[in-house]
C-alpha cells in the first residue's frame, strides 16, 4: 500500500475512535447509558460495568489515547497540510454517533455548520 | 419528535470558552515541548526532549483541565452541539502562530477562518440540547428551555 493511503487510513481510523471517545464522554458526563436509545441500552445492560458513569469516562480517556497514537503515526505518513484537515472529519463522526446513538437532533442547519467548519479547515491549511 | 431548547445556560457558554482556550494552550505548549527537538529524531529522543521541557507538563496539567471542563459542558449540552466550537481553537492557534512567526495571512486562510466562523454561527442557532435525551439521568443540572 502507499504509504499516502495507509496515513490516510490510519487518520480516517483515528478519527472514528476519537468519535467514539467522545461519544463515551458524554455517555459518562450524562450519568450512564440512560441517553442511549432503548435497543443500545439493552445492549450496554449486558457489558460489565456498563451502567457505572465512570467507567464511560475511562473508555473515552482510553479511546482518546488510542486516538492520540493514530494520529501522531498517520503524521509519518502525510503532510500536516493533508492531516490537518482530515482531521475535521471527526466534526461529522460526532454528529453521525450523536444523531444515531444518543438520539440528539442534528438538523440541516447543523448539518450545514459542520460542512463549513470541515471545507474552513481546507482553506485554513492552504 | 422533541422541542428543542433554544436558551444557552452561562455555565455552558464559559464552558466552552474554556474548552476553546484550554485547547489553545495545550496545542501551542504542546507545540513548544518539542520544538528544540530535531525533526528527524527518533520517536524515544522526541519523548526524551519533551518530557524535559516544563511546558509539556504544562500541557499535562491542562489536559486534566480540559477534560474536567468538557464532561461539566457534555452534562448540559448536545455533543453534536457543543464539540464543533473547539473547532474555533483552529483559528486562535492560527492567528497566535502567525503573530509568533510575524506571517501575514493569505486569502485562502482568512476565508477558511471566515467559513469555520460561519459553520460555528450556524450550530449556535440550533437548539444547545434535545429535549428528552439525557433526561433520565440526574447529571444535567440544567432544565431545557423551551
Amino acid at each position: 500500500m502507499r504509504p499516502e493511503l495507509t496515513g490516510i487510513c490510519v487518520l480516517v481510523a483515528a478519527m472514528v475512535v476519537e468519535s467514539f471517545a467522545q461519544m463515551f464522554l458524554k455517555i459518562g458526563a450524562a450519568g450512564g447509558p440512560g441517553i442511549l436509545s432503548e435497543t443500545c441500552r439493552r445492549l450496554v445492560g449486558r457489558m460489565p460495568f456498563g451502567a457505572i458513569a465512570a467507567s464511560w469516562i475511562t473508555l473515552g480517556i482510553i479511546a482518546y489515547g488510542l486516538e492520540i497514537f493514530l494520529y501522531t503515526l498517520a503524521l509519518h505518513f502525510l503532510d500536516v497540510s493533508v492531516a490537518f484537515p482530515l482531521g475535521s472529519l471527526c466534526f461529522v463522526g460526532v454528529a453521525l454517533l450523536s444523531r444515531i446513538f444518543l438520539g440528539e437532533m442534528v438538523g440541516r442547519i447543523r448539518w450545514l455548520g459542520v460542512a463549513c467548519i470541515l471545507v474552513g479547515t481546507v482553506f485554513v491549511t492552504m | 419528535m422533541n422541542r428543542p431548547s433554544t436558551k444557552l445556560p452561562g455555565a455552558v457558554v464559559v464552558g466552552l470558552i474554556l474548552a476553546i482556550v484550554l485547547d489553545t494552550f495545550i496545542q501551542i505548549a504542546w507545540k513548544l515541548s518539542v520544538s528544540h527537538v530535531p525533526a528527524d529524531a527518533s520517536v524515544s529522543a522526541t519523548i526524551r526532549g519533551a518530557l524535559a521541557n516544563p511546558l509539556f507538563y504544562a500541557a499535562m496539567l491542562a489536559f486534566g483541565a480540559q477534560l474536567f471542563n468538557w464532561l461539566r459542558v457534555l452534562a448540559r449540552a448536545d455533543l453534536s452541539f457543543a464539540q464543533p466550537f473547539t473547532a474555533i481553537s483552529y483559528i486562535t492557534v492560527l492567528a497566535i502562530s502567525c503573530h509568533s512567526l510575524q506571517e501575514s495571512l493569505s486569502v485562502s486562510k482568512i476565508f477558511g477562518v471566515a467559513l469555520i466562523l460561519v459553520g460555528v454561527f450556524c450550530i449556535s442557532r440550533t437548539p444547545f440540547r434535545t429535549v428528552g435525551v439525557g433526561d433520565r439521568n440526574p447529571a444535567n443540572l440544567d432544565s431545557p428551555q423551551p
